[in-house]
């Protein structure tokens, strides 16, 4: 761990850049797959409503600041689950 | 696999314009196959893919086993396949890195091949051949092969250079590759 700790340390500041360069500036989403199914008039129906569509807080609608946060605190959960599975596979391959 | 994990979570929410007015983000794919070996990659890819879909309604939820295996086992293990070839190949580093574009830009156009092959075949929600379907992603997916293939060869570059110890190569490697000189790259090989 030890000798990771700066290359963690890279990569979570590296994490937090994209986000915030992502939030302010390349935020667009024009995503194929969601051109071509509006170009062939695909309707959406969703079976889930997220809490967060489109990384945006119900009201707080295009306001960076709301999206930047948004992203770096899903950027530290996805952090903590992957290290929670990780650990958790570990574990179990040293059981068996 | 944490931080490479939380990085191109982050790293998905920058979308960069390319063709036909659509825009594109990096998938990760090829780096965490690399870094981290195909099934470890699969397992970051996954969890990426369930937190977009249950929190953000990115990807959906009905297609998530659709997006799992198109970015998560094709995406991954596609790139891992090619890189391992180059590796096998040969040792030298300028093929290696090529091994990393290659592999990477190879894996999203499949990934696009496969996803066009679903929607073509959805005949009860959408309405246009295979064919069509097929074509239209290629097309995009490959200028966004491009873009991963740059950014997964330098970074390989990179690690190769700094921490080549990361580059968990042959360890899962079917063993009809044989043993990986990936030893020859550390060492300052050819």
């Amino acid at each position: 761990m030890g000798e990771n700790k700066g290359i963690i340390l890279v990569g979570i500041i590296a994490s937090m850049l994209f986000v915030a360069i992502g939030c302010a500036w390349l935020s667009l989403s024009a995503e194929t797959l969601d051109e071509i199914a509006e170009h062939f008039g695909a309707k959406e129906f969703r079976l889930w409503s997220p809490p967060m569509a489109d990384y945006e807080i119900l009201g707080l609608e295009g306001n960076i600041a709301a999206n930047i946060a948004v992203g770096v605190i899903f950027t530290l959960v996805v952090l903590g689950v992957t290290f929670a599975v990780g650990k958790y596979l570990r574990s179990s391959k040293t059981k068996a | 696999m944490a931080t490479l994990t939380a990085m191109f979570f982050a790293a998905q929410m920058m979308n960069y314009p390319i063709i036909g007015g659509t825009t594109a983000h990096l998938l990760g794919g090829p780096i965490l196959a690399i870094t981290l070996g195909p099934y470890a990659g699969l397992i970051s890819m996954t969890i990426i893919l369930g937190i977009q879909a249950a929190f953000f309604g990115d990807g959906g939820i009905s297609t998530f086993g659709a997006n799992v295996w198109n970015m998560g086992v094709v995406g991954v293990f596609i790139p891992y396949l090619v890189f391992l070839f180059a590796v096998k190949a040969a040792g030298h580093r300028r093929r290696v890195l090529a091994g990393a574009f290659f592999g990477a830009l190879i894996g999203d156009v499949l990934a696009a091949v496969s996803a066009g092959l679903e929607l073509g075949l959805s005949t009860l929600s959408f309405p246009y051949s295979v064919s069509i379907a097929v074509t239209a992603m290629v097309i995009h997916h490959f200028f966004i092969g491009v873009g991963e293939g740059v950014v997964t060869a330098i970074i390989i570059g990179v690690l190769l250079k700094t921490r080549p110890d990361l580059l968990q190569l042959p360890r899962i490697a079917p063993s009809w590759l044989g043993e990986s000189p990936v030893v020859a790259v550390k060492a300052g090989g050819p």
